[in-house]
C-alpha cells in the first residue's frame, strides 16, 4: 500500500477566526504533505492551531473562523484527480461526499462526541447507509463486524447500548469503529487518546496502528505526547503558532532537531535516565493569540534568537529532500544576505 | 506574503489593552465587558433615572398626588409646544368644556385661543421632600399656579395623571426593592445552607423549593393579599405586600445561590482555602461571597421586573396597596372597566411606566449577566 | 423506569398534599369568616342580629373547629365524597363552580402551552442557528417585549383596540347567543373565533421566556463535540441540526413546561378577569374578596394541582424523550 503516493497536500493554509476582540490567526501558513498508508504526526503545544488545521482538512472550521487564503489538495485514487478541499463549499454536498467517507476523523473526547441521545449502533449505521445506500439490515450486519473488529466485547448486544452507558476506552473504540466503516483513505485522529488513562492509550494506539496496517489508510495523528509520536509516526510536523516549524521523517526529528523550538520540545520531556536538574522546560509562555510577536514568533521564548528574528518572518528552508525548517538560522545556508552571523549551531 | 504580522489590530494598543487585562479586578473587568453593551448601557441610565425621578418625585412632578381640579375631570393631554409665533415662549393650550346634554358627560376642546405660559422651576403645590424638608419648586410647571397642565391629561376627578405617575414611581420602584431585600436574604440563607451543609438539609430544602415553584403565584399573591385587613396602616400595607411578592420569588434566588456554593466548592482556590486552614465563616465572605456577588447582581436586576409587575397586578386588582398610596397598580384600578378605556386612554400611562422599567431592568440585566463572566 | 415513574408520581403527590395544606390555611388567614361578614352586612341593613344566631350560624359551618380539624372533614370531603364544600356567596356547591368552570381553564391554558411551544420552539430555533443575525436580534427584542409587558396590561391594550378598531370590545369565550347554550359544533366554532386573543395574551409572556431558553440552550449544543462528530460524518446541516442539537435542546424544553405551567395558570387567572372568561379566575377572585373559603380554597387547590399534574407528565415525557433519564438504574 506504502507507494509514497501523496494523498493530501497543504499548501500555504491560513485560518482566521474574526471575533469581536480581533482577528486570531489560528492557522497562519501550513504546508503539509501526508502520504497515503502513511502516519503523519502533527505536535505541537495546546493552542498551535493543529486542531483547527485539521478540522480545515475536512471543512468543517466553524464560524467565526474561515479558511482565508491556501490549497488543501487531496487526490483521492491514483488516476491523478486532485479536489481542493479549501475551495468547497463547506456545506455543500461535494465536500460531504468526502467527510466521513473518504476523510473521516476521531476526536479528543470520547464522552461527549457521540450523542447519548442515540445508540452506538445508530450512529455508526448513520454513517454508512449515508455513504454507500446500503440496507439498515446490511449496515447493522456491518456495524457489528466493525465493532467487533476495534474489540468491543459482545458486539451484537452493545449495537443497542446508548455512548453513556459505555467507558471512555470503549466509546473511543465505537468512534473509531464509525471512523472506518467507509474504508477511508485517510484517518484524521485529533488527540484520541488524550482523555484516556494510561493503559487505555497504548490499547487506543495499538487498534489504529492494527487497523492502519489492515486497512492501508492514511493517518493524521495530532499530539502533544512526543511518547506517542515516537511509537506511530513515519513523518513528523510541529507546529508553532499556526505555522509549521519543522517537518521530517519522524528519526530525524529525534536524532537531528533543527528548529529550536523542536530541540526545546524535546528536552523538555523527561527520560528514565535523566537526572533531575536536566530538565528544560520552555521559557516563557505562548503568547497571546491577540499579539502575536513580531518576526518569527518564537523568538521571544528562543534560546537561539538573533536580533534580526524580531523583524524578519522566516521562510521555509529545505535542508534535505525530506526535511523543511522555517528558522532564520538555516535561510543563510541557501545564500540570503544576513545582517548577522548565525549564532552557534549544535 | 509571510509579512502579514501586524495587519488588523494596532500592535501597540493591544500590548497596552493586555497588560491592563492582566491586572484589572474583576469589578473593572465586568465593567469593561459591560460597557460593550449598548442596550444595556442605555437602559442602565434610563433605570437610574427613573430611580432618581422616584427619590425626588415631589420636585419632578408639578402637582401632589392629592390636588384635583373636578371641573377638569378626563381632560385629555396637552401638548407642551417651545415656540409660538416663531418665539421662545413655551406654553400649553387651554381647554374648553362642554357638558353634553343628554349623557352630562364632558366632552373636551382644544382652545387654541389660550395659553397656559410654562416654566422650569416654578413655584406650585407646597410639599415636604421625603415628609421632612418643606419646598414648593417644582421641576415643570405653569407659570400660574392653578392653570390646568395636564401632560398626560387628568384622571377622572381631575388629578393630574403626570404628577401621580411620578409619584407612584416611588412606590412601585422600591416594593421591588424591598421585596429583593427579602427575598435575597431569604434565598442566600437556604441557597447556601442548601449548597454548603448539603445531605438531608439540602435535600429537605430542595423539594420545598420545588413545592413552592409548582404552586401558581398569582392565586397564593390574591389569597394573601385578601387576607391584609382593609384598616392597616398605608406603610404596613406596604411593607405586608412587599413580604408576599418575595414569599415565592426567594426560591428562585435560592436556587441561583445554591447551584453557585455547589460549583465554588469544588474550585481550586476554596480547597486551597479550606486546606490553608481558613475559618468556614472567612472561606464564605472573602472567598465565595464576591466570586458570586457579580452573579447576585446581575440575578437581582433580573427579578426586581417580577416584583414590580406582581404589585402592579395585585393593585390593579384591588388586592394590593389601596388609596390614597398611589402606585402604578393603583393607578390602573380605574381601567378596569372597557368604558373607561375606550373614553380616556391615556389613564393607561402608568402601563407605559411599568413597560419601560420593566424593559430596561432586563436589558440591564442582561448585560450585567453577560459581564459577570468577564474571562 | 419503573422507579423513577414510582419516584415521580409520590413525589407530585406528596406535593398536592402540601399544596391542599397551605392553599387552606391561606384561606383560614383573615380575621373573621364568612359568618362575621354576613353579620356585617345584616346589621347594615336590618340593624339587629342575636349573638345566639352568630354562634349558631357558626356551629352549622364548624368555623370554631380547630384548623386541623376542620382541613381534616374537608379533605375527607373531598376525597370520599369529591365535596368541596359550599359556598356561602352564591348558595351552591362549591364542586359545581369547580366543574363548571375548571375545564375552560384548563383548556385555555392547554391551548397558551400549544401557543407558546409552536411559536417559541421554531424561533427559538432560527435564532440560535443564525446567531447575531437581524432576525437574531429582532427576536430577542420581542422577546425583551413580551417579558416587560404585563398581561393584564395587554388584554387592556387589546380591549382598547378592538373597542376602538371593531366597535366591540374582545370580552368573553362566547357570543352572546352562544354564552349560555348547549355545547354543539357552532359553540365550539364560536369558542375558536374568540379564544385565540387570550390564549395569545395568557402566553406571550410565556413565549418570549422560552424563545430566549430555547435558544441559549441551542446555542450551548451547537458547540458540543457530537454535533462536530454528525458534521465530520458529512451529514448535511439540516438534518444534522434537527437529529443532533435540536434534539438535545428540547429535553430542557420538555422540562421547562414546570415553570411554564404556573405563570400561565397565573396568567390565565387574571386575564380571564380583565376579560371576563368564564374560568376559575373570576370566581376565584370574588371568592377571596368575599371569604368564600371553601370556594377558594377549592379553586387554588385545583389550580395548584393541574400544575402539579402538568410538570408530572412532562417528568414522564422527559424520560420518554431522554434515555440518559430512562435508562437510570
Amino acid at each position: 500500500m506504502a507507494d509514497n503516493r501523496v494523498l493530501l497536500e497543504v499548501r500555504d493554509l491560513k485560518v482566521h477566526f474574526f471575533t469581536d476582540e480581533g482577528v486570531v490567526k489560528a492557522v497562519d501558513g501550513v504546508d503539509l504533505t501526508i502520504e497515503s498508508g502513511k502516519t503523519l504526526c502533527l505536535v505541537g503545544e495546546s493552542g498551535c492551531g493543529k486542531s483547527v488545521a485539521c478540522r480545515a482538512f475536512l471543512g468543517i472550521v466553524q464560524r467565526p473562523g474561515r479558511i482565508v487564503s491556501g490549497e488543501i489538495l487531496f487526490h483521492p485514487d491514483g488516476n491523478g484527480a486532485t479536489i481542493d478541499i479549501a475551495a468547497m463549499d463547506p456545506k455543500g454536498a461535494e465536500i460531504r461526499q468526502i467527510r466521513g467517507r473518504e476523510i473521516s476523523m476521531i476526536f479528543q473526547e470520547p464522552m461527549t462526541s457521540l450523542s447519548p441521545m442515540y445508540t452506538v449502533g445508530n450512529q455508526i449505521i448513520e454513517n454508512i447507509v449515508l455513504h454507500t445506500r446500503d440496507s439498515k439490515e446490511i449496515a447493522r450486519e456491518r456495524t457489528i463486524q466493525l465493532l467487533d473488529q476495534v474489540g468491543i466485547p459482545r458486539p451484537d448486544r452493545l449495537v443497542d447500548e446508548y455512548p453513556f452507558r459505555l467507558s471512555g476506552g470503549m466509546r473511543q473504540r465505537a468512534m473509531i469503529a464509525m471512523a472506518l466503516s467507509c474504508n477511508p483513505t485517510m484517518l484524521i485522529a485529533d488527540e484520541p487518546t488524550t482523555a484516556l488513562d494510561v493503559t487505555t492509550q497504548a490499547q487506543i494506539i495499538d487498534l489504529i496502528l492494527d487497523l492502519q496496517h489492515e486497512y492501508g489508510m492514511a493517518v493524521l495523528f495530532i499530539t502533544h505526547d512526543l511518547g506517542v509520536v515516537a511509537e506511530l509516526a513515519d513523518d513528523v510536523a510541529v507546529m508553532y503558532l499556526g505555522k509549521v516549524v519543522e517537518r521530517a521523517p519522524v528519526d530525524t526529528i529525534f536524532n537531528d532537531p533543527k528548529h529550536p523550538y523542536t530541540q526545546s520540545l524535546l528536552r523538555s520531556i523527561p527520560k528514565i535516565a535523566m537526572r533531575r536538574e536536566e530538565l528544560d522546560p520552555i521559557k516563557g509562555m505562548v503568547p497571546n493569540p491577540f499579539r502575536r510577536p513580531d518576526g518569527c514568533t518564537f523568538h521571544p521564548r528562543c534560546p537561539k534568537a538573533m536580533e534580526v528574528c524580531r523583524h524578519v518572518v522566516p521562510s521555509v528552508t529545505q535542508l534535505d529532500p525530506n526535511h523543511l525548517v522555517r528558522c532564520l538560522l538555516y535561510e543563510s545556508q541557501e545564500g540570503r544576505p544576513d545582517e548577522s552571523a548565525p549564532a552557534g549551531r549544535n | 506574503m509571510e509579512h502579514t504580522a501586524n495587519d488588523t489590530l494596532d500592535f501597540h494598543e493591544t500590548t497596552e489593552e493586555s497588560l491592563k487585562l492582566e491586572v484589572a479586578s474583576q469589578w473593572q473587568l465586568m465593567w469593561w465587558k459591560f460597557r460593550k453593551h449598548k442596550l444595556a448601557v442605555i437602559s442602565g441610565i434610563i433605570v437610574i433615572l427613573f430611580y432618581v425621578v422616584a427619590l425626588f418625585c415631589e420636585f419632578f412632578s408639578p402637582t401632589v398626588p392629592t390636588t384635583y381640579l373636578d371641573v377638569y375631570a378626563t381632560a385629555p393631554p396637552q401638548r407642551l409646544r417651545l415656540f409660538l409665533d416663531g418665539k421662545w415662549f413655551p406654553h400649553v393650550t387651554g381647554y374648553r368644556g362642554e357638558r353634553d346634554p343628554v349623557s352630562f358627560r364632558k366632552t373636551w376642546e382644544i382652545d387654541y385661543s389660550t395659553y397656559i405660559p410654562v416654566g422650569l422651576f416654578v413655584h406650585g403645590d407646597p410639599y415636604k421632600l421625603w415628609g421632612l424638608i418643606p419646598g414648593d419648586l417644582h421641576l415643570i410647571g405653569p407659570k400660574n399656579p392653578g392653570d390646568p397642565f395636564y401632560l398626560m391629561g387628568a384622571d377622572m376627578i381631575g388629578r393630574d395623571v403626570f404628577g401621580r405617575l411620578i409619584y407612584s414611581s416611588r412606590i412601585s420602584l422600591t416594593v421591588g426593592l424591598v421585596g429583593m431585600v427579602i427575598s435575597l436574604s431569604f434565598g442566600i440563607l437556604l441557597g447556601g445552607i442548601s449548597g454548603l451543609v448539603g445531605g438531608a438539609v439540602d435535600n429537605i430544602i430542595q423539594r420545598i423549593i420545588e413545592i413552592l415553584m409548582s404552586i401558581p403565584t398569582l392565586p397564593v399573591w390574591l389569597s394573601l393579599a385578601a387576607v391584609v385587613p382593609i384598616d392597616w396602616p398605608a406603610l404596613r400595607v406596604y411593607f405586608m405586600i412587599s413580604i408576599i411578592l418575595s414569599l415565592i420569588s426567594w426560591t428562585g434566588m435560592a436556587r441561583v445561590v445554591r447551584s453557585k456554593f455547589l460549583a465554588l466548592r469544588e474550585e481550586d482556590f476554596v480547597m486551597a482555602a479550606m486546606l490553608d486552614g481558613c475559618s468556614r465563616g472567612r472561606l464564605i465572605m472573602r472567598h465565595m461571597l464576591p466570586s458570586f456577588l457579580s452573579h447576585i447582581i446581575a440575578s437581582i436586576t433580573l427579578w426586581i421586573p417580577g416584583l414590580i409587575l406582581g404589585e402592579t397586578a395585585l393593585s390593579f386588582l384591588g388586592l394590593g396597596l389601596r388609596p390614597p398610596v398611589v402606585s402604578w397598580g393603583v393607578m390602573l384600578q380605574d381601567t378596569q372597566k372597557v368604558a373607561v378605556i375606550a373614553r380616556y386612554p391615556w389613564l393607561l400611562a402608568p402601563g407605559g411606566a411599568v413597560f419601560i422599567i420593566v424593559l430596561t431592568l432586563n436589558f440591564l440585566g442582561d448585560g450585567l449577566r453577560d459581564a459577570a463572566d468577564p474571562y | 423506569m419503573w422507579k423513577y415513574l414510582l419516584r415521580r408520581s409520590a413525589y407530585a403527590l406528596f406535593t398536592v398534599w402540601v399544596i391542599s395544606l397551605i392553599s387552606f390555611a391561606v384561606i383560614q388567614l383573615p380575621p373573621g369568616d364568612y359568618v362575621s361578614d354576613l353579620v356585617n352586612d345584616l346589621r347594615a341593613q336590618a340593624g339587629e342580629v342575636s349573638p345566639e344566631w352568630e354562634q349558631r350560624m357558626r356551629e352549622i359551618y364548624g368555623f370554631d373547629d380547630p384548623f386541623l380539624v376542620q382541613y381534616f372533614k374537608w379533605m375527607r370531603n373531598i376525597l370520599t365524597k369529591g365535596q368541596f364544600g359550599y359556598s356561602f356567596y352564591y348558595k351552591r356547591d362549591a364542586v359545581e363552580m369547580i366543574t363548571e368552570r375548571l375545564p375552560m381553564s384548563f383548556a385555555l391554558s392547554f391551548l397558551s402551552t400549544m401557543f407558546v411551544w409552536v411559536v417559541a420552539l421554531p424561533i427559538g430555533f432560527y435564532s440560535a442557528v443564525h446567531k447575531y443575525s437581524i432576525a437574531d436580534y429582532f427576536a430577542s427584542f420581542m422577546g425583551f417585549f413580551g417579558m416587560a409587558i404585563p398581561n393584564f396590561l395587554l388584554a387592556l391594550i387589546v380591549l382598547y383596540l378592538t373597542y376602538k378598531y371593531m366597535g366591540q370590545a374582545v370580552i368573553g369565550l362566547f357570543s352572546a347567543e352562544y354564552a349560555s347554550a348547549a355545547w354543539s359544533w357552532g359553540k365550539l366554532l364560536d369558542l375558536m373565533k374568540h379564544v385565540w386573543v387570550p390564549m395569545v395574551i395568557i402566553g406571550i409572556s410565556s413565549t418570549a421566556g422560552l424563545i430566549r431558553t430555547m435558544r441559549a440552550n441551542l446555542l450551548d449544543e451547537l458547540n458540543k463535540p457530537y454535533v462536530e462528530t454528525a458534521r465530520a460524518k458529512g451529514l448535511s446541516e439540516t438534518r444534522l441540526l434537527i437529529k443532533y442539537p435540536l434534539r438535545h435542546a428540547l429535553n430542557p424544553f420538555v422540562s421547562t413546561l414546570g415553570w411554564m405551567l404556573p405563570s400561565l395558570v397565573s396568567g390565565e387567572t387574571i386575564v380571564s378577569m380583565v376579560l371576563n372568561l368564564p374560568t376559575s379566575g373570576p370566581i376565584l377572585y370574588r371568592a377571596l374578596i368575599q371569604q368564600d373559603q371553601y370556594v377558594a380554597a377549592g379553586f387554588i387547590l385545583m389550580l395548584s394541582t393541574l400544575t402539579v399534574v402538568g410538570t408530572f407528565i412532562s417528568d414522564l415525557l422527559l424520560a420518554w424523550v431522554d434515555p440518559r433519564i430512562r435508562l437510570q438504574q
